[in-house]
């Protein structure tokens, strides 16, 4: 069904609470509907039209408009269109129904625009904060354009302690986290645990929240973004590189040259190669099968060394601006990424041959960490999670971008809902990305890199992108506006949807399924933020504030 | 005289097990790192790294920091006297103070040292480590149990000579007990010596080395001085208790041997360890259970001289 007849469908349902509705192409639908609409509508298309839910993007856009703005973003993955739903909200004490008992994959999303911009979610069944720390003042929103990027406000107590849910009785607390061996980047799950069985969970996360998208509205400038959107992943950097160009180019209907867009394809499947395969030894790793780790990452190192030599670097390839690629890929670099890939393929079948015929491994990953086929549904769950639960998802082909139109591939799936079918799915991927590249090798063509940008870019303008990260879909949402930058960029992780299903994931399990079950869905956190030093003279050691270490590195 | 051989004998034993244990783990290490194409670190870098705990800072730490000194101390001193009891390639140096019983007990002491540690850590991983390290113990000390009582029925005597000296084969005919329990104890060697796929209680991805997380510098190279011991011990006993072909030669060939052998099953126990994923504690202990009914079943065959 097209843009236009899935528009039909909802005026016919919903007939005058439809305000307004954009089409700026057969894949992009905006409908702008009633505040008291909104959840009627919602509802309409996630369950009767059965779309995934995507994200919630809430917006300050009193500069331009008076008022708040909320988004909710859906999919309609067989028809290939992103569609997003608005609603303009009062800018004093803007409300909206919440949509996130309908469903619960909007928990999170909900929260956050509530924590950085004020809107009140009405309805919401767990408003806890989400994102702010707990010394953050009541009633400042970062997000909102009144308030400057480095603004510390008044009252912000740093060593405030996060105020924790009580456990259910007879269940101890195993605080898993923010530091602990498997976890490579800081989060904190309160685990609620009767002898050896996770009754239940409480997280904490956002430790580490940098403020990338209010630095993107306020200070950077288009062509920065990209550089600091791929530092968002230390793993899928790239992904949000180009999703976000992307979604700056599909909001200003700019074409790319053909070559950059097979280049960008390309770098997109080196990413996954290196993540799959680091992951995979991860894996492993976690259930305490090392060698598997070590020959994984053996054969995962000559792709960083290609990517190195394609782009200067083993990660943050700076691949992307608006318009095209920084990088080309010469016939050398051809050559040997040709040779490589046959290398590869062969020893990952020799991985896979291994690990397939393995009892110890499956012992350890069948029936664990499940998630079927309903919380794909309710929470919204993609990527490699989404498709070992027998959903076939996968961005490259529900919603083509670069040049995955041009290229032959298959979507792998699995029906077991566990951690085995997510080692399946992930190792079969592999293979795919190697056919992808080869094509992309044989098919691209010369040409230009970039498209020439002569004019200012229009304001206003609305741009989804959807680009399939290794551990599933990652989101860009982006309204182009003045001063050479967006008014507003929302970046949604798959790990931000993906993390929200592990507490189900691990109910009613073994503790010692709780590191795989969580490492299954690859998830990505992100860095620290103190450090302790010991002054090699007095003996002395003492722990530097974030505050301090801040002044010191200024002072310098 | 006698009296000095003894002293000597406990002496050499204990050198021995003390001077060796490092340079098995270097071999385990090694081999390990060759399997997963790895350079991997010299044979003598544990002695380094023991001597660099060693020599670090003794901090006090966790709930009991008393308990937590004791348990490191006593670990190791059950280790080194149960080197003095087990025989070597030579008869044991201590085999007239004590009897096979001595021995298993004395074995399940070192376990509770592994309690003591962790309860004097009082964290809760530490907690959960030690739990899953005495459900361990509950369902693998009996096997041991089971294939000393079996060689002590055979050969009529708790002696620790003829005991360990290959005794559950000592029967008239086929001896299908001693090789049922040769399986078994092949299949929970792994566990014995807290070696991947049975290194459940300490599990570093999942319970960031369980009862030992609070131990640091010298304590901890007493802890793992000790670990790296009772693979020696294990090992002797199991060579002393299954494979006694050869270790009657005369001095040295019989006592090289006797090492070649145990040295032989460092190497079976690291392979197996690199290729295996670890089970978790249920699947663990069903498996324990599993081979304990098959052990009984031994042993009841050789109650009747099978």
């Amino acid at each position: 069904m097209t843009a236009r007849e899935r528009l039909n469908q909802l005026k016919e349902k919903f007939g005058p609470a439809i305000q307004r509705a954009d089409l700026p192409g057969d894949t992009r639908l905006f409908v702008y509907v009633e505040p008291s609409s909104l959840k009627a509508v919602c509802q309409h298309i996630f369950r009767d039209l059965d779309a995934r839910y995507v994200i919630s993007i809430g917006l300050d856009d009193r500069p331009v408009s008076g008022q708040f703005l909320v988004a909710h973003d859906f999919a309609f993955d067989r028809d290939h269109l992103l569609c997003s739903v608005l609603v303009y909200l009062p800018p004093d004490h803007p409300k909206v129904d919440s949509i996130s008992d309908l469903i619960p994959g909007a928990n999170w999303a909900e929260r956050e625009f509530r924590d950085l911009l004020g809107i009140e979610p009405v309805g919401h069944r767990y408003p806890k904060r989400l994102v702010l720390p707990d010394g953050w003042p009541d009633g400042v929103h970062p997000l909102r354009k009144d308030v400057p990027w480095n603004q510390v406000p008044e009252g912000f107590d740093e060593e405030a302690e996060f105020k924790f849910d009580d456990p259910p009785e007879g269940c101890t607390v195993v605080p898993f986290g923010p530091f602990h061996p498997t976890l490579d980047e800081p989060a904190h799950f309160r685990l609620y645990v009767e002898g050896e069985m996770v009754r239940g969970c409480e997280y904490r996360g956002f430790m580490v929240h940098r403020g990338i998208e209010k630095l993107a509205e306020s200070v950077l400038t288009y062509n920065d973004i990209p550089m600091m959107a791929e530092r968002i992943c230390g793993i899928c950097g790239c992904v949000h590189n180009v999703a976000y160009a992307q979604a700056v180019e599909s909001a200003v209907a700019l074409r790319l040259p053909p070559r950059a867009e097979y280049i960008r394809t390309i770098m997109l499947e080196i990413e996954r190669l290196h993540s799959h395969l680091l992951w995979v030894g991860l894996a492993c790793h976690i259930v305490g099968f090392d060698t598997l780790f070590m020959q994984s990452w053996r054969i995962r190192e000559p792709i960083m060394w290609i990517a190195e030599k394609i782009s200067g670097n083993r990660k943050t390839y700076a691949l992307c601006v608006i318009g095209g690629v920084r990088w080309d890929i010469t016939p050398e670099v051809k050559a040997e990424l040709r040779r490589l890939l046959d290398k590869l393929e062969a020893e990952w079948r020799e991985v896979v041959a291994a690990v397939s015929k393995d009892k110890n491994i499956q012992k350890r990953t069948r029936g664990v960490g499940v998630a079927d086929k309903t919380l794909v549904k309710n929470a919204g769950l993609i990527g490699p999670v989404a498709r070992a639960a027998g959903a076939d998802i996968d961005c490259r082909r529900d919603h083509p971008y670069a040049a995955y139109d041009r290229v032959d591939f298959e979507v792998i799936t699995a029906t077991g809902c566990d951690v085995w079918s997510r080692v399946v799915v992930r190792m079969m991927e592999v293979f795919e990305s190697i056919r992808i590249i080869r094509q992309c090798l044989e098919k691209m063509p010369e040409g230009p890199l970039q498209t020439p940008i002569t004019d200012e870019l229009p304001v206003g303008r609305l741009g989804l992108s959807s680009v399939e990260a290794p551990r599933g879909e990652s989101h860009h949402f982006v309204i182009t506006g003045e001063n050479n930058r967006p008014h507003r960029w929302r970046v949604r992780a798959p790990t931000y949807q993906n993390l929200q299903a592990v507490p189900m994931m691990i109910k009613d399990q073994q503790l010692a399924d709780m590191t795989i079950s969580l490492g299954s869905i690859d998830p990505c956190f992100s860095c620290t933020d103190r450090l302790e030093t010991i002054d090699l003279k007095s003996g002395a050691s003492r722990v530097w504030s974030q505050e301090e270490l801040i002044r010191l590195v200024r002072k310098a | 005289m006698s009296l000095l051989i003894i002293i000597l004998g406990v002496l050499a034993n204990v050198t021995l097990v003390l001077l060796l244990a490092p340079l098995f783990q270097g071999v385990l290490r090694k081999v390990t790192a060759q399997i997963q194409s790895r350079q991997g670190p010299p044979l003598r870098q544990p002695y380094f790294d023991l001597l660099k705990l060693l020599g670090k800072e003794d901090i006090e730490s966790g709930q009991a920091p008393a308990m937590q000194r004791f348990a490191a101390y006593l670990s190791l001193a059950t280790v080194l006297t149960l080197a003095a009891l087990v025989p070597m390639g030579f008869p044991a140096p201590l085999s007239g103070a004590g009897d096979v019983v001595l021995v298993i007990y004395l074995l399940t002491l070192s376990g509770i040292c592994t309690l003591l540690a962790g309860l004097a850590a009082g964290s809760t991983y530490s907690l959960v480590g030690i739990s899953r390290e005495m459900m361990t113990m509950i369902a693998l000390e009996p096997l041991l149990a089971v294939a000393i009582v079996a060689g002590a029925i055979h050969t009529g005597s708790f002696r620790l000579d003829t005991v360990l000296n290959g005794s559950v084969y000592a029967v008239g005919g086929f001896p299908w007990s001693g090789l049922i329990l040769l399986g078994a104890m092949l299949l929970s060697f792994q566990a014995f010596v807290q070696r991947v796929p049975f290194d459940i209680s300490e599990a570093e991805t999942e319970l960031m080395e369980g009862p030992l997380m609070e131990y640091s510098g010298p304590k901890l190279a007493l802890f793992k001085y000790a670990q790296m011991a009772k693979l020696v011990i294990y090992g002797a006993l199991f060579v002393d208790l299954f494979v006694p072909w050869g270790s009657a030669l005369a001095f040295p060939f019989g006592w090289l041997i006797f090492w070649l052998k145990v040295c032989g099953l460092v190497l079976l126990v690291t392979l197996v360890a690199a290729t295996h994923a670890r089970y978790r504690i249920d699947q663990a202990i069903r498996f324990f259970a599993s081979l304990l009914v098959v052990a009984l079943g031994a042993l009841i065959l050789a109650s009747y001289g099978y």
